[in-house]
């Protein structure tokens, strides 16, 4: 089996059991907890068949706005502690003009969010990241 | 001009005359995986020559640190309108797999996201690695 490290060779990795683990922690509809973000106020996140869907709706100065619905590549997480281990999304929304590159993740409860997003224009904007933490909308 | 966006810090004025590249001096040098008993990047290197960024890479192996060569980077600001770095993107294409690495600076240590998949027969699952790195400064 080849590798680049040593993580490559974890046995968790080839256990089916790993590939879907605690998904349920991840699946719902998430608020943003911060009531004055300028940037995605709500996220749902579906699973069938072992695919997982994001929808998400960004702050907009008119109200919400709708973003594309992305297929997520669901992730083993192996950082944590094996009882607290929930798999991790990774997924990639695609507007014309910019893409952002996302992962998340659920914390002790909370879903975080990490965006990379890349501007295809020639707005002159700069490409960023930024963090968003997310509660359970029940 | 008719500025799209996804959300609303993304309408930012942006003055055309002024607008410069990102500065990512803060990302230069060699960053340390802040945990010892890591089971992957142990440590990598982001270098500049002629306005060309990359970052090589170091991770452990069952016998010893491996090399996983240069990579070109991105690099993104903490907002639309910022102009000073404050994380990168690469990816690394090793044949049988691929690895994408997301690092953002938070609090002076880089978080680095690491996503790795497989394309090999061997039926490996995806997975997931967040550690912390931070720079060798050699000050103290």
């Amino acid at each position: 089996m080849e590798f680049k490290e040593s993580a490559h060779l974890d046995s968790a990795l080839t256990d089916p059991a790993t590939r879907t683990l605690n998904a349920d922690k991840l699946i719902g509809r998430w608020r943003n907890t911060n009531t004055k973000t300028r940037g995605i106020a709500e996220i749902t996140i579906k699973e069938r068949d072992g695919k997982f869907t994001v929808t998400a709706s960004g702050v907009g100065s008119d109200g919400p706005i709708p973003w594309p619905p992305a297929q997520a590549l669901a992730l083993a997480n192996l950082e944590e502690e094996a009882g607290q281990r929930a798999v991790a999304l990774a997924v990639n929304f695609d507007f014309d003009f910019m893409t952002a590159e996302t992962y998340l993740r659920v914390n002790k409860g909370v879903l975080v969010i990490v965006l990379f997003v890349t501007f295809r224009d020639d707005s002159g904007r700069s490409n960023y990241v930024n963090r968003e933490f997310f509660y359970r909308q029940e | 001009m008719n500025m799209q966006v996804a959300q609303i810090c993304d309408q930012v004025e942006i003055d055309r005359t002024i607008a410069a590249a990102i500065d990512h001096a803060g990302l230069l040098g060699t960053w340390i995986n802040s945990n010892p008993d890591t089971t992957g990047v142990t440590r990598f290197v982001v270098t500049e020559d002629s306005g060309r960024l990359t970052v090589q890479t170091y991770a452990i192996g069952p016998d010893g640190v491996i090399d996983w060569g240069t990579a070109d980077v991105t690099v993104f600001a903490s907002s639309a309108s910022a102009r000073v770095a404050t994380g990168f993107a690469c990816r690394y294409d090793f044949g049988f797999g691929e690895t994408f690495l997301q690092g953002m600076i938070l609090k002076g240590l880089v978080v680095l996201a690491q996503f790795h998949t497989f394309k090999d027969d061997s039926n490996r699952a995806p997975f997931f690695v967040r550690e912390y790195y931070a720079l060798d400064h050699g000050r103290f």
